[in-house]
């Protein structure tokens, strides 16, 4: 009797312990926005136009704006020509822009990048781990990584050719793009 | 003959706009089965509970697959493979989602050994409370024979 009684609580107590572990594994690795001034989170994702893959490694020595978007996000279409048009303004100061888009059809963000002459490298994230690494919520948001690598600036959340995010966009680009 | 000949090629142009555009005639899957399992990512719900641009999308997507009689299959990986598994409504049945299909039979069937166990014990304790009846001994049995006799 004294057996079963202790089986009992060995067993209680492992379930307990068992969804505790499960809560715990659920809060460490819940999608936190990562820290400006640390590291931007490591990425390598397939190319959207084509073959390939993108790793953000390749890009150190380079500021970067990673741009998170979806085909079917009305606000992804209100700044798309604008990020454009800033690409074309600042890469010749060696600034890198990456669009990701993520939990989007590959055809319908093919159209999207077409539609709005996007020339500047965009990668597909199916999962949306990329963006589960960068803590994003909804799009677009942008990010800026400065040359040795480091979040830097603001994150922008909505359009970056809307309201202050016009300031901010600027501001965090030149943060950015300032070579130390 | 003229009209006879315009109508023939008017045909022939039905028939292959038809047949280019056309839906499938046996669909494998219906849009409304696909709706209830498969989400829209952004909305966090199943998409028929969503009216979001990406849940139409999504539609779409599948309505299009349909047509051309793909299987719920060949759909399902299809867009595993454009929005990743956060599409399915159930986890798949590998690596650590399996344990979505596992633990809630695993806590049943423990919940049923428990209750199989606990009314074991309990049983068993029962019959350890109901005293066995005592039987009487050959002397006074036949003592109350013979008084019970007199009563006869």
């Amino acid at each position: 009797m004294r057996t079963a009684k202790l089986t009992g609580q060995v067993v209680a107590l492992a379930a307990v312990a068992g969804l505790l572990g499960l809560l715990v594994w659920r809060l460490t690795h819940e999608s936190h926005p990562p820290k400006v001034g640390g590291p931007a989170p490591a990425f390598s994702a397939l190319n959207l136009r084509g073959e390939g893959k993108l790793a953000l490694s390749s890009l150190r020595g380079k500021a970067v704006v990673v741009n998170f978007f979806q085909s079917y996000c009305v606000p992804c279409k209100t700044e798309a020509s604008a990020l454009q048009q800033a690409y074309t303004q600042y890469r010749k100061d060696g600034v890198v822009f990456v669009g990701v888009d993520y939990w989007d059809s590959i055809a319908e963000g093919r159209k999207f990048v077409d539609r709005h002459g996007v020339t500047y490298p965009v990668v597909r994230d199916p999962g949306g781990t990329v963006a589960d690494r960068y803590g994003v919520t909804g799009t677009p948001e942008t990010f800026f990584i400065d040359r040795r690598g480091r979040l830097v600036g603001a994150h922008i959340l909505g359009p970056i050719n809307q309201g202050s995010n016009k300031s901010l966009f600027r501001e965090s680009l030149a943060v950015a793009a300032k070579r130390s | 003959m003229r009209a006879a000949a315009f109508a023939a090629v008017v045909v022939a142009a039905l028939v292959a706009t038809a047949s280019a555009f056309g839906a499938c005639a046996q669909p494998k899957v219906s849009l409304a089965k696909l709706e209830g399992e498969v989400m829209c990512p952004i909305c966090h719900t199943t998409l028929d509970q969503s009216n979001s641009l990406a849940a139409q999308q999504i539609e779409q997507f599948i309505s299009v697959r349909i047509a051309r009689c793909e299987s719920e299959a060949q759909i399902k990986s299809d867009l595993v493979e454009n929005y990743g598994t956060v599409i399915l409504a159930a986890p798949p049945r590998r690596g650590f989602d399996l344990l979505a299909w596992w633990l809630p039979l695993g806590g049943i069937s423990a919940a049923a050994l428990l209750v199989g166990f606990g009314a074991w014990r309990w049983r068993r304790a029962r019959a350890a409370e109901v005293e066995p009846e005592e039987e009487l001994d050959p002397e006074t049995e036949r003592r109350l024979d013979d008084l019970l006799a007199h009563y006869e």
